[in-house]
């Protein structure tokens, strides 16, 4: 199923600014090892189902896996060849806002070569450039 | 814990961050140093060697600096650079080596446990530090928990955590430090969901729904003008 809120207030939001880095979600909380995106963009939700299947079929049902995103933004695209005007376009799809930095998947209880495979695969289906972390124990 | 790791600090005078980048690049790390009812002071200190220590799970160091006399201290934060992977600033607190201190240590998980040998059951560590309170020199690098004995939906809390003689837990009893969970059906479900047809959209809670007198009216009025088109088709004819 699909990734959106399940209520809104609003359907159709502003496009805001995703400028900075991202100050929360940035360290590996929940899990062993993550994914972190290096990079900036809307991820939509056909991206973060593609790279969740990537996670779990190289898991194999083992482990267990964390999405640290949620596409809580819709965003709006007029049809083609429709003249500029007359209102704002119709809802495309719902998008997460991702800053660099910010962890997008977390899993644990795999090994870390099996881990970093399913990150790699998950990765290789997302628009922007990621790394491959594990959660640090510093103070 | 022994208090035998010396670090050399020099201090600064320039601060912020303009100058901390710089420090950074010749290979000091800028740090700050306080507690005991005495001023701040901003120091460096060498990168290679806090971050070799750090990372080897040092946290109690003598501080030497020229002109002064030596300081116990404890590492009591550290800054990371915008992906969490460089430290980029150390806060040290000075300490005495006969006053209870809070530090935070990690927890070590030790055994095979029961419960692992099940299908699909996965060990979850979801607080890697617990907060101790005890003097300097009783703070342990490091605690043991036992999980030989854990078996599938059980956990460890903090308050299980057995602690040498003069240390006590400052962090919350309640926290989870190891479970035990099988993760197989929540996983199959996930797939079986994403199998399913077209989403739908979500509900709009400003979206105005058209009250029951409203709906009928609106039906009549739509009703009413369909009989007109038809009679005036019918009186053209």
């Amino acid at each position: 199923m699909a990734m959106m809120p399940a209520r809104v207030k609003y359907r159709k939001m502003q496009r805001g600014c995703r400028a900075g880095d991202a100050t929360r979600c940035n360290a590996v909380a929940f899990g062993e090892y993550g994914l972190q995106a290096l990079e900036r963009c809307w991820m939509d939700t056909k991206q973060i189902e593609a790279a969740r299947v990537a996670i779990a079929r190289h898991m194999k049902r083992r482990g267990k896996m964390w999405i640290r995103i949620f596409p809580d933004k819709s965003f709006t695209k007029k049809p083609l060849e429709v003249r500029m005007g007359t209102g704002k376009g119709g809802v495309e799809s719902w998008v997460a806002v991702i800053k660099p930095a910010t962890i997008l998947f977390e899993v644990d209880g795999i090994p870390e070569a099996l881990a970093r495979e399913a990150m790699r695969l998950a990765a290789n289906k997302l628009p922007i450039r990621t790394r491959f972390v594990s959660r640090h124990h510093l103070a | 814990m022994k208090v035998a790791h010396v670090l050399a600090v020099e201090s600064r005078s320039k601060i912020g961050s303009r100058y901390a980048k710089r420090e950074r690049a010749a290979g000091r790390l800028p740090a700050v140093m306080y507690g005991h009812g005495q001023p701040p002071s901003h120091v460096t200190v060498s990168a290679h060697e806090a971050i070799r220590y750090i990372e080897g799970g040092e946290r109690v160091f003598t501080v030497q600096q020229k002109g002064q006399k030596d300081e116990t201290v404890i590492l009591k934060d550290l800054q990371f650079d915008y992906l969490g992977t460089n430290i980029v600033h150390l806060d040290l607190a000075r300490v005495s080596l006969d006053e209870k201190i809070e530090s935070k240590v990690p927890v070590k998980l030790v055994g095979e446990s029961i419960g692992l040998k099940k299908a699909g059951a996965i060990l979850l560590h979801p607080t890697p530090l617990v907060t101790l309170r005890c003097t300097v020199l009783a703070l342990p690098d490091h605690v043991d928990v036992d999980i030989s004995q854990l078996d599938v939906d059980h956990a460890v809390s903090a308050a299980e955590i057995k602690l040498p003689a003069g240390v006590e837990l400052a962090s919350d009893p309640h926290d989870i430090v190891a479970a035990i969970q099988i993760t197989k059906e929540e996983v199959a479900t996930a797939e079986a969901t994403a199998v399913d047809g077209a989403p739908a959209q979500p509900e709009v809670i400003t979206a105005k729904k058209p009250a029951e007198g409203e709906a009928a009216a609106g039906d009549k009025k739509g009703a009413a003008p369909a009989k007109d088109a038809k009679g005036g088709g019918d009186k053209k004819k």
